[in-house]
């Protein structure tokens, strides 16, 4: 087998460039990969297309400035593909065949990717183990004990496997950047309308945001680069086009970083803890200003989400009736339809959230609940923009600790909540944040995330990048 | 003592976009079912709402026409049911923040003036369309997403007239600012009323008659639910708050449902549309460009000397009040005779609007001029209609083939004169006896005689002075 998906993006487009190989030894090279599709990273495996494309591409020139042609790409199964199915890993949408494309899915074929299929993840991107998958859990390639991550958990894989450089994730709270840290990729969860939402089957559609996930920084600001862009089909979008990697290279000499005290507390795991605050110390020899800050409202992150997330979800979902698309389970009446459809089309973990999210808005709860939740998110966000009046960027771990054994929350749903405990913030404040890989934990890795303000995702990647390349670990067995 | 109603009315009425609210499908009532359907439309997965400007500004207008206030900052909410009709299973619309708000139709109820309150008018969607048949329903979309604007009053309403009269009033106000069709027929306009009786200060139990069939069936549907309600009190029982039906064949309402302890609409703010921000200059320019108001051009055509039969007669016929809006130059009273007469038997015959005609704005300027001038009479155009109507041929053109000859010399109508005089000499008598009568006749003799080809004013004149 071919590995030439193992190497940095640049060599391959040379590769390309120069004619060495073509884009058809990509494509096979990630389908030899996949294989059986032993590991459940994908749900759909577009064979056919894949091939299909990466031959037509031969009748082109490679084109020289742009990095991305003929490379394979996999995405998320709540990302519209046209003619491809689109399941979000639910029975309920398990032959539900896409007819249009997403708009970020327009413009990675516009940039000549090639879509090898469409990954693995908790069922409507409710989790964050992907153990809720209609499919079943794609295996962690650390360990095949542990979870993935999720809810972007096949993207995760996919991409820590090396079949293809990159994929697309979403992000609610926190599914591309736990699934990325518990895998040792990075992934990034861009502003709040940084990628256009159209065409992304929506969980909570003042959370929900598009991402990349690649091995590398760079990598992932060249994706961000392809994929951002102002969509008059979402109003949530924004006109921002910049190159996110401009700052990649750059000194980090006289940054201001802030640690939140809650982000390095007795809420996280000891061992993730001395890691994140290594990495701190190296950055103060490295010349910049690390500051352990308190930060208003930040504790009540995951009870804020559960109360907007279910909320906003309750009413998402409605539309998986029965009636014009997806499952539809024979019945009598249309009470009935809508009762078996989707009874037999949810899983449980969506029927709870559904069920939650349905009575936090009724009636009098909207004002007591929902209202409320609006309100205080307002005043969290307030509490971090003042941090970054101060500070260019906030550190601190992914996730609270490193991939742990499958079925382990499955019995208490609030524990898949306690993971994303850190990096829901971002999600609330509409924060771009991202996850990078900072060495391993009982061999299992271990991400830091940093965040910035709204816009700044060119700071991060370059924090991000200096990390990647300088910072070097005594692994620990 | 006797009952007192108190109502309040919710009207419905589908802004005339070119485009639905949220989505770029077409506006179009009429077309094949689901020709004007799209994946956002269809409540599709991944698809997200933009927003129509122009039925902002519509709303922006019906506003100003019904005098509201305007919320300059608003946001849209989401309205969660279950219903086929609803793809999404919730309906966008603007439960907390509605555009207008505070306003009032003024009605004239027998020469008495009066204000019908307005408690607020908000956007939203409508569904699509429910085809019923025996073994199975249709869904069509083609309505779905069609900007309505809803209307409320506040239950300030006492009888069936008033609410007919502010039904007409409000459907009129709406239909010359453009902002909507109207047509009850065609759904674009839906009246549902809420309808309570009681002796003292205290509201009784209010009933809902949904989706009335015209405005007619308003006052009727109020009348039956008075007396049906007052009926059920005087026999000890009580109300229960409903929702009923009227049905025209049996004049009667019939019941729907009960309603039970309040909906549970789990109302929140749409996350996928930003807030929607009201500038003022936006405001002042909706207010430059409203059309002229039914009750202005009443006032211009009453000026104009038109009678009250025929300004009613324009008014309920607003393609021909358009077209006269379009002159400002014209004879209106002669320009509104020609329109409302021939014109208008032509329009009814073929079933076309008078914009679908041959009939250009210079052609009906040298029509009116022609009239006035005599140079052609009300007879003459009947043989003409088609021709104008129908082709693009010069007025002078068609007169030409069709021979009619432009009796305007005095010498010419004065020889037909001296005829009727001569082959009359007893009526000419009777006429100098006094006998007014004579004189009619003898102008019909005129006329005949120049198989209506004369100015009747002008011979009408020439003869008087001949009889001197």
């Amino acid at each position: 087998m071919s590995k030439y998906l193992e190497m940095d993006i640049t060599s391959i487009h040379e590769l390309l460039v120069n004619k060495k190989i073509k884009p058809i030894d990509l494509v096979e090279e990630a389908l030899e990969k996949i294989g059986n599709n032993e590991a459940r990273a994908f749900i759909t495996i577009d064979y056919e297309g894949a091939r299909k494309q990466a031959l037509e591409l031969e009748n082109i020139e490679v084109e020289k400035d742009n990095l991305l042609f003929g490379l394979p790409i996999a995405i998320k199964d709540n990302i519209m593909v046209k003619d491809l199915k689109c399941t979000c890993a639910s029975h309920i949408l398990e032959n539900f065949v896409s007819i249009y494309d997403a708009s970020v899915v327009k413009l990675i074929k516009d940039k000549k990717m090639i879509i090898i299929g469409k990954t693995n993840m908790d069922e409507f991107a409710m989790g964050s183990t992907s153990e809720t998958s209609y499919f079943g859990c794609p295996v962690n390639p650390w360990n095949k004990d542990k979870v993935p991550g999720g809810s972007s958990g096949g993207s995760a894989v996919c991409v820590a496997s090396h079949i293809t450089p990159f994929a697309l994730g979403s992000d609610t709270g926190g599914s591309i950047r736990q699934p990325a840290s518990f895998n040792g990729i990075v992934g990034m969860k861009p502003t709040y309308g940084r990628v256009s939402r159209f065409g992304l089957v929506a969980f909570a559609s003042s959370l929900d945001q598009i991402g990349p996930m690649t091995t590398n920084v760079l990598e992932n600001a060249i994706l961000l680069n392809a994929i951002s862009q102002k969509d008059e089909k979402d109003l949530t979008s924004f006109e921002t086009k910049e190159d996110f990697t401009r700052l990649i290279g750059e000194d980090i000499k006289g940054m201001k970083i802030a640690v939140p005290n809650y982000f390095v507390s007795s809420v996280v795991d000891s061992k993730v803890v001395e890691r994140i605050k290594e990495v701190c110390d190296f950055l103060i020899q490295k010349g910049c200003i690390v500051d352990y800050v308190d930060i208003n409202h930040i504790d009540k992150a995951p009870i804020l989400y559960q109360i907007i997330a279910m909320g906003e979800a309750s009413s998402n979902l409605a539309r998986f009736d029965g009636i014009r698309y997806g499952l539809k389970e024979d019945s009598n009446t249309l009470e009935d339809l809508y009762k078996k459809t989707r009874s037999k089309g949810f899983g449980r973990e969506v029927k709870r959230r559904i069920m939650v999210g349905s009575y936090i808005l009724s009636g009098e709860n909207a004002k007591i609940y929902y209202n409320k939740a609006l309100q205080i998110r307002d005043d969290l966000k307030k509490s971090f923009d003042k941090v970054f009046n101060d500070y260019d960027l906030i550190i601190g771990p992914s996730s609270s600790r490193v991939a742990y054994d499958l079925n382990n929350n499955m019995d208490d749903p609030l524990k898949c909540f306690m993971d994303d405990i850190l990096v829901m913030h971002a999600n609330m404040g509409g924060f771009p944040s991202l996850s990078l890989p900072v060495g391993l934990i009982d061999n299992l890795p271990i991400g830091m995330q940093i965040m910035a303000k709204h816009f700044n995702e060119a700071t991060i990647y370059k924090l991000a990048s200096f990390i990647e390349k300088e910072f070097k670990v005594e692994e620990v067995k | 003592m006797s009952y007192k109603k108190t109502i309040g009315i919710e009207v419905h009425c589908e802004l005339k976009t070119k485009e639905k609210l949220f989505s770029p499908s077409l506006n179009n009532y009429g077309s094949l079912a689901n020709s004007n359907a799209n994946i956002i439309d269809l409540g599709y997965p991944g698809t997200l709402p933009t927003l129509n400007k122009e039925a902002i500004l519509l709303a922006i207008r019906a506003c100003k026409v019904l005098n509201c206030k305007i919320r300059k900052i608003q946001h849209f909410d989401r309205k969660n049911y279950f219903y086929p009709d609803n793809p999404k299973n919730f309906q966008i619309t603007e439960e907390r923040t509605p555009i207008g708000y505070d306003g009032y139709v003024e009605i004239n109820d027998d020469g008495v003036t009066k204000k019908i309150e307005i408690l607020e008018m908000h956007i939203e969607e409508d569904t699509s369309k429910s085809i019923h048949s025996k073994e199975t329903t249709l869904l069509d979309f083609n309505r779905a997403g069609v900007p309505l604007i809803e209307i409320v009053t506040k239950p300030c309403i006492h009888t069936a007239k008033e609410a007919t009269l502010y039904l007409e009033k409000l459907r009129e106000l709406l239909l010359y600012a453009n902002v909507s069709d109207c047509k009850i027929e065609e759904g674009s306009m839906r009246c549902d009323a809420n309808i309570s009786i009681s002796k003292t200060d205290t509201l009784g139990t209010k009933i809902e008659v949904k989706n009335i069939g015209s405005i007619t069936n308003v006052g009727l549907a109020i009348e039956y639910e008075g007396k049906r309600q007052a009926e059920i009190l005087d026999a000890g029982e009580k109300l229960q708050e409903e929702t009923r039906r009227y049905d025209a064949k049996l004049d009667k309402t019939i019941l729907m449902r009960v309603k039970e302890t309040g909906n549970d609409y789990r109302y929140f703010p749409e996350p996928d549309i930003p807030y929607l921000v009201l500038t003022d200059e936006m405001i002042e320019e909706v207010t430059k460009n409203i059309p002229v108001s039914a009750d202005i051009r009443r006032k211009k055509y009453q000026e104009a000397g038109i009678n009250e039969i025929n300004i009613n007669k324009l008014i309920a016929n607003k393609d021909l009040s358009d077209y006269l809006e379009e002159f400002t130059n014209l004879n209106l009273k002669t320009a509104s005779n020609l329109l409302l007469g021939d014109i208008q038997a032509y329009l009814n015959k073929v079933n076309k609007s008078i914009l679908e005609t041959k009939l250009t704005k210079d052609k009906m300027i040298k029509l009116v001029s022609y009239l006035d001038d005599g140079k052609i009479s009300h007879k003459n155009f009947k043989d003409i209609v088609l021709d104008i109507m129908e082709t693009d041929k010069e007025i002078d053109t068609i007169l030409e083939e069709k021979g009619i000859q432009n009796v305007v010399d005095n010498t010419l109508v004065l020889e037909i004169i001296e005829k009727v005089l001569k082959d009359n000499e007893n009526v000419v008598l009777d006429y100098k006896n006094g006998n007014e009568r004579s004189l009619k006749f003898l102008m019909g003799q005129v006329m005949k005689e120049s198989k209506g080809s004369v100015n009747p004013k002008l011979a009408n004149d020439l003869l008087i002075e001949k009889l001197k």
